[in-house]
């Protein structure tokens, strides 16, 4: 009894329970092994040398992060970076979110169709489709011309170099980040919990927002995670279709690196980034369950 | 997540993984390779087939090519100790500053003869390869009669309605051009009054769009989006010459130039200063580059190798060069690249 404290269920070897789970500490767990190790060297060791830079490199200190907070240029633009974030991921949201239903409802080749539509992007290189909305949204580009040849404008709208080029270009980019686990949610979902609530008196509008929508919640918490998530880490998007008022942390951070060689300053606008990034997830979880959302994913 | 935390942790194991296996450097020992790094696309095709690759076959040298530069990565290198890059393409003030920095190798003048460059663009640790010049590039479509021929006319946007382009960097001459228009002499211009030139940009922002590559400016002032481009003058040139309604006005142009230099540490160090020096006096080099690159020879005689044509459609032609503006100052700006990026940053983030 001294000897084994441990919880009842870590029962000695050979006597394990038929059709008890595997548990980690049965050696199952050394399955992980590789990508534990995988991740702390991409992963973990760059980080942990990217927060020592930050106050090291070119002096110890917490010099750099002073110069951020102090500077109305990097606050304002780590501010533009979220509200970037957020604002795609919003849109994609609103545009995804029909869109994954109808995958559900098409069937067969139609829905064969709409899957393949919106993994398109994922076959074309990045700077290939950001050059191709320039040409189209350009003031001298195909939307504008079209639209003044068939005298709809007198003359050309601002497409680009704005908010708007900014929107257009990255939820382009994030939609299939964004259909793809609310298509997986709204696949499992029961149909006939709708069916059952219509048979019990419900409008089919009303059944829908009660019942289908919020069951899809995990697959609107995933999606949104995965495009805010990666919206963050965008720059290239936004200086091919943004202005220069639309500059996002991440080109700063780029040049701090490439051009200015200033390390230890670029290490600590991308500790910033991950940390304010760290805060908000830590307010969401608050509010939701983040483990869950993936769990139930899979 | 971004192609932005990807690049330092690149950096940053580049440089564990260095520090783990000790001290290097020596890698290609008796095999005499070069490994040449310039800007990338066709522009290095032409520089390496002008004039590395006929030497290199010469003097039974393999020629190795990375792209684009990369200045983060020729710091790693050096830092680590592996230094694979030899011949490196770079702008100017990157090379004052990281030689400075003890980053690169002194260029050995006992190897390396410059008397026949310009005295103000050889370096201690760099030499220039190629000029070029930021002209006032044109949609001949837009003003096929009366065009902007000076920089206060690039920004007189009541006389010339449309945008005008600017490379987003504050090397682009975009100061430089902002106070000649406001009226300062060309020979007053450095030390630069940043001041003065934000405020004159400020006159006319809402008109101003920017590029980062060359691709774009092309597209830019072609398509008429901004049919004013503070441009280089061999991609308007190349355009042009492709039925492209664009065309260079050479008036006030600057003239600028690019410079090769060795990371410090590289193990065929002498190989580099040897092509050089070698390089410095390869005039039919030099004038295959041009015919092929656009881009124009450092050393003068090779002018005249080459075409009438295409002598007159470079900043070093006796006639383009009478009506120079300036030459961009690389001393200054490798003082204060720092400063002026910031502050240029600050400026554009509060448009």
């Amino acid at each position: 009894m001294t000897v084994d404290t441990a919880p009842s269920v870590g029962s000695p070897m050979g006597a394990r329970p038929a059709g008890r789970r595997p548990r980690i500490t049965d050696g199952w767990g050394l399955l992980a092994l590789p990508v534990a190790a995988y991740l702390l060297v991409v992963l973990i060791v760059p980080l942990v040398i990217l927060l020592a830079r930050s106050v090291t490199d070119p002096t110890l200190g917490i010099d750099h992060y002073r110069t951020i907070f102090a500077s109305p240029t990097y606050t304002k633009v780590l501010l533009n970076t979220f509200v970037t974030a957020i604002a795609v991921t919003l849109v994609t949201l609103a545009i995804g979110f029909p869109y994954a239903y109808l995958m559900t409802l098409a069937s067969g080749l139609w829905r064969n169709l709409l899957l393949v539509l919106v993994l398109v992007p994922f076959w074309t290189s990045l700077l290939v489709r950001s050059f191709a909305l320039v040409l189209l949204l350009r003031d001298t580009g195909v939307v504008n011309e079209t639209l003044q040849a068939i005298g709809l404008i007198e003359s050309p709208i601002p497409l680009m170099r704005n908010f708007t080029g900014v929107l257009i270009g990255m939820v382009q980019v994030m939609l299939p980040f964004m259909v793809l686990p609310l298509y997986a949610t709204m696949r499992s979902i029961d149909r006939r919990l709708l069916h059952a609530a219509e048979g019990l008196g419900a409008r089919p509008a009303f059944a829908f927002w009660r019942i289908f929508v919020p069951l899809t919640k995990p697959g609107v918490l995933a999606g949104s995670l995965l495009v805010f998530i990666q919206s963050l880490g965008f720059y290239i998007t936004p200086s091919l279709l943004g202005g220069p008022q639309n500059v996002m942390l991440g080109e700063l951070i780029v040049q701090q690196v490439s051009n200015l060689l200033q390390w230890g300053f670029a290490s600590a606008l991308a500790v910033v980034l991950l940390a304010v990034t760290l805060l908000l997830l830590a307010i969401a979880s608050r509010f939701v369950d983040i483990r869950r959302m993936f769990w139930r994913e899979l | 997540m971004g192609l932005r935390s990807k690049r330092v942790a690149v950096a940053a194991v580049a440089a564990l993984t260095a520090a783990v296996a000790g001290c290097g450097g020596d890698s290609s020992s008796g095999e005499k390779t070069l490994t040449v790094v310039m800007w990338g696309g066709s522009a290095q095709e032409a520089h390496v087939n002008s004039y590395i690759t006929p030497w290199a076959e010469e003097n039974g040298i393999t020629v190795l090519q990375d792209q684009p530069t990369d200045y983060a990565k020729l710091r790693a290198q050096v830092e680590a100790g592996k230094v694979s890059w030899g011949i490196v393409q770079v702008e100017p003030n990157f090379a004052v500053t990281a030689c400075r920095e003890g980053l690169l190798e002194k260029i050995d003048t006992s190897v390396v003869d410059t008397s026949p460059l310009d005295p103000q663009f050889v370096s201690e640790c760099a030499i220039p390869v190629l000029q070029y010049a930021f002209t006032i590039a044109y949609n001949t479509d837009v003003f096929p009669d009366d065009h902007p021929t000076s920089w206060a006319d690039f920004f007189n946007v009541e006389k010339y309605p449309g945008k005008r382009g600017f490379w987003r960097s504050v090397t682009s001459g975009i100061f430089e051009a902002a106070l000649l228009a406001d009226g300062v002499p060309a020979d007053q211009l450095y030390p630069l009054d940043i001041d003065r030139a934000f405020r004159k940009l400020d006159s006319i922002k809402e008109h101003i769009v920017f590029y980062d590559t060359g691709d774009q400016q092309v597209q830019l002032v072609a398509s008429g989006e901004a049919p004013l481009v503070q441009a280089w003058n061999g991609r308007i040139f190349q355009a042009a010459q492709q039925g492209q309604p664009v065309a260079n006005e050479w008036n006030e142009h600057f003239l600028s130039y690019d410079t090769v230099l060795i990371p410090r540490g590289y193990p065929n160090a002498d190989l580099a200063q040897q092509w050089m020096a070698h390089f410095i006096y390869d005039l039919e080099g030099q004038a295959a580059d041009a015919v092929a690159s656009a881009f124009t020879p450092v050393n003068d005689e090779a002018l005249a190798l080459l075409d009438a044509e295409i002598a007159a459609e470079l900043p070093t032609s006796a006639q383009n060069a009478s009506q120079r503006a300036i030459v961009i100052d690389y001393t200054y700006w490798a003082e204060h690249y720092d400063q002026i990026t910031e502050r240029f940053n600050e400026w554009l983030a509060s448009w």
